[in-house]
């Protein structure tokens, strides 16, 4: 019950720290949180797998990738915070909703407290054994959607034109 | 009767979608892009536990695997608009409408 809520309450911080905070790299870093808490969630629920992926995959590699370009863009030029004047007027209205019907649930007693899945070294069993008998295709798919997806990343990036650029910026 | 995760994985994905419309640098929709994803995949493993299905776990997994990889492309996309235009703001971009 106490997890559930603290657990939640973290979430939610560390996500409108996501869409609030002025300076791009917090807003990285908050991401990074945001990820983690849900990583909790998933450990908290039973799936211990998906949780490890997620630590390890969204955490650990996305998170930082963003840290990593916003080290290659020059952020300083971008600090004035040029945003539509509605934003922070909608998502506030939109918090303060999501979060009195959430208060309202739980003054009423009306929330269901999930524990976790009593997980057996069978259940992860079936899970692998699914993976590589009837999702075999898909998973070999992924493989070669990652592949893809990192000569694309050399050919989008890492072009002759585009080094000699940063090269002329540099010197200047 | 239902668990507080549901309004979580809802609220995640709403926050994400509304700050993917008002946000204007691109650094900043591809961050709320993975909140979004964030909500979805808390949502498909919440629906796992009512179905009992071990198969949406196996979902998210590959769901995890397009988000990476979404990520990865879109800001090598990123790192190129910067070196020809400049700007990562979406209202300096106007390649269509030029």
């Amino acid at each position: 019950m106490t997890y559930d809520i603290l657990l939640t309450i973290l979430t939610v911080v560390f996500a409108l720290m996501v869409v609030f905070s002025k300076k791009t790299v917090v807003a990285a870093f908050a991401l990074l949180m945001t990820l983690l808490t849900i990583a909790m969630i998933y450990f908290q629920l039973g799936t211990i797998f998906l949780a490890a992926i997620q630590v390890l995959v969204n955490a650990g590699a996305i998170a930082i990738l963003f840290v990593f370009v916003m080290m290659l863009i020059n952020l300083e030029q971008f600090q004035n915070n040029r945003e539509r004047s509605k934003t922070k007027l909608v998502v506030t209205a939109f918090t303060i909703l999501i979060i009195l019907g959430v208060f309202s649930l739980i003054v009423n007693n009306n929330i269901e407290m999930l524990s976790a899945v009593n997980l057996t070294d069978n259940s992860m069993k079936t899970l692998f054994e699914k993976l590589f008998t009837t999702y075999y295709l898909p998973f070999e798919m992924a493989t070669v959607l990652l592949l893809s997806a990192l000569v694309a990343c050399i050919v989008i990036t890492g072009s002759e034109k585009g080094i000699k650029h940063d090269q002329e910026n540099l010197n200047e | 009767m239902s668990s507080i995760y549901y309004y979580l994985a809802g609220f995640l994905f709403t926050l994400g979608l509304l700050g993917t419309i008002y946000k204007k640098d691109l650094i900043s929709i591809l961050l709320c892009l993975e909140l979004m994803m964030g909500g979805i995949g808390l949502l498909v493993i919440l629906f796992s536990r009512s179905t009992g299905l071990l198969d949406s776990q196996l979902l998210v997994f590959f769901m995890i695997i397009v988000s990476a990889c979404e990520v990865a492309i879109g800001l090598s996309l990123i790192i190129a608009l910067y070196r020809k235009k400049q700007t990562i703001y979406t209202d300096d971009i106007k390649i269509i409408t030029e």
